[in-house]
């Protein structure tokens, strides 16, 4: 497969300015706790991590189109190429790897082997429900749905559970091209 | 070889505690370790005021009894680690080298976001760490 | 090798915090959304002191641990230390970073003080800008408390922007 690429996710990450990954995962692990005190119910917590995700993906896409040269007309299969190789390393300085397409190209799994936010992170029994990593999954539905692609992402595995790795299923469920869907309030 | 090893709050509240022996001595060694926390409340509040060891958080051997030796550390955030053994000619190196990689340990554990700081450290991972280092204590030739 | 991610992911972090808490759930009650966020910033002091402070021998008084704050733990966090720092000798501390980063992005009314601690929320909600603004500074100072807290020092800590774009960092130490 041809990189689509024009800059890659090590030379972009190499730019960008860089913090110390602890902060990062450290306030992402605080705010989970804090979530959990605060809503309760684990489904609860879940959904607002995903909201979350979702509003940081939103405005992370200009940033990550800027960076990296990436042209907005590209396919799906192309799209989660990018995402994996050059989205995943430009902002968590990790690579992801894509596998597990249908037969239509429209559902895959971004694979995940290495996740700095779950560095130091260990689940207690009463939080089993809970899809810790879940903010990553509303990134890439809040980023690809700005540039004109529908999607519904789900966790398939989970190293927190025990899985061997992290993999997110992405399935198109509409792609609208040219169109740029403008929200009222934000 | 290393019989007991725990994790003490600042306000002397057990956080983790862990024997190694197949003997049924657990309640001794329990009791060792809480003696141990006097002497290092005393080594901290009346340190020697010479010499590099000032404020040093390895604090050196707290003290032997008849079969075991007893060695303590004070971290900045004033938890204790104690670790008691019964090799009686043990290397200063070996010490230090093991508070220094339950050191690390520890403050992993204490990372976890849902670890609640001055509760005991119920991890899995910890308690898998803390076994390896203390299988290796003075395997390794210095560090 | 130090692992790191790029700075966009903590500052969509810091705001998310801040638009979760104070437009979301706690939308009408600043003082809760203000309490909600210095808490994560604690967690994260109390956390970060442990890690930064594990190679050092433990500290002698309070202003060996304040300073610190301003070398390292700041560098660790920013790659600057604080620029200066003034103390009353009674248990004041004030910290100021000349630049703080974490308001560089953000677009600000300088003509408004705001401050960490909650002592007018009703003035502050006069001013939408300088309560986004108190709202992002109350993560940055339950760090500096978490972290000050674990080393042994219960204090309060509160923000100042009248003089942006630098920031000060109010430190009383409890007695």
């Amino acid at each position: 497969m041809a990189p689509v690429a024009p800059k890659s996710g090590d030379a972009i990450f190499a730019s960008v300015d860089r913090v110390n990954a602890e902060l990062f995962t450290l306030t992402y692990g605080a705010i989970v706790r804090q979530l959990l005190t605060d809503l309760e119910e684990v489904e609860e917590v879940n959904k607002q991590l995903d909201q979350m995700g979702y509003n940081i993906g939103v405005r992370l896409v200009d940033e990550f189109l800027a960076k990296s040269n990436v042209s907005r007309c590209v396919d799906f299969r192309e799209t989660a190429e990018v995402i994996a190789k050059v989205g995943f390393k430009m902002f968590l300085g990790v690579t992801a790897s894509v596998s597990n397409w249908d037969a239509e190209g429209t559902t895959c799994s971004i694979i995940l082997e290495d996740n700095p936010l779950v560095d130091f992170v260990e689940l207690p029994d009463t939080c089993q429900g809970l899809y810790y990593c879940n903010i990553l999954s509303g990134v890439i539905r809040g980023a690809l749905e700005m540039v004109s692609m529908k999607t519904e992402v789900t966790w398939l595995r989970d190293m927190l559970r025990g899985d061997d790795v992290f993999e997110l299923q992405v399935k198109l469920l509409k792609q609208v091209p040219e169109e740029y869907p403008y929200k009222d309030d934000e | 070889m290393i019989v007991c090893v725990a994790v003490v709050g600042h306000q002397n509240n057990p956080l983790y505690i862990q024997s190694f022996t197949e003997a049924d001595d657990a309640l001794k060694l329990h009791h060792i370790v809480h003696c141990s926390l006097d002497v290092v409340d005393e080594r901290v509040n009346n340190p020697k005021k010479s010499g590099p060891t000032l404020n040093e958080t390895f604090l050196g051997l707290l003290y032997p009894t008849e079969n075991y030796k007893v060695y303590g550390y004070l971290t900045n955030t004033k938890v204790k680690f104690i670790l008691v053994t019964t090799d009686l000619d043990v290397r200063d190196a070996d010490v230090r080298n093991f508070f220094r990689r339950f050191h690390t340990a520890y403050v992993d554990a204490v990372s976890n976001p849902f670890h609640v700081p001055g509760k005991k450290i119920t991890s899995k991972v910890f308690a898998e760490r803390v076994s390896t280092i203390v299988k290796s204590f003075g395997l390794s030739s210095g560090s | 090798m130090v692992r790191e991610v790029s700075e966009s992911c903590v500052e969509s972090l810091l705001a998310e915090i801040v638009s979760s808490y104070c437009t979301g759930f706690y939308a009408n009650k600043p003082e809760l959304a203000a309490r909600r966020i210095e808490a994560i910033g604690f967690q994260v002091g109390h956390q970060l002191s442990e890690r930064y402070t594990m190679d050092r021998p433990r500290f002698t008084d309070h202003l060996e641990a304040i300073k610190f704050i301003c070398k390292d733990f700041w560098s660790e966090l920013f790659k600057k230390q604080i620029d200066n720092l003034k103390t009353n000798h009674r248990g004041t501390f004030v910290l100021q970073d000349n630049r703080f980063r974490w308001l560089a992005h953000m677009s600000i009314d300088p003509s408004v003080e705001t401050s960490g601690n909650i002592q007018d929320p009703s003035a502050m909600a006069e001013n939408k800008a300088a309560q986004a603004t108190g709202m992002h500074l109350y993560f940055p100072c339950g760090i500096i408390r978490g972290a000050l807290s674990n080393l042994g020092i219960p204090c309060a800590v509160s923000a100042d922007i009248s003089n942006l774009p630098a920031c000060s960092f109010v430190v009383r130490i409890k007695a």
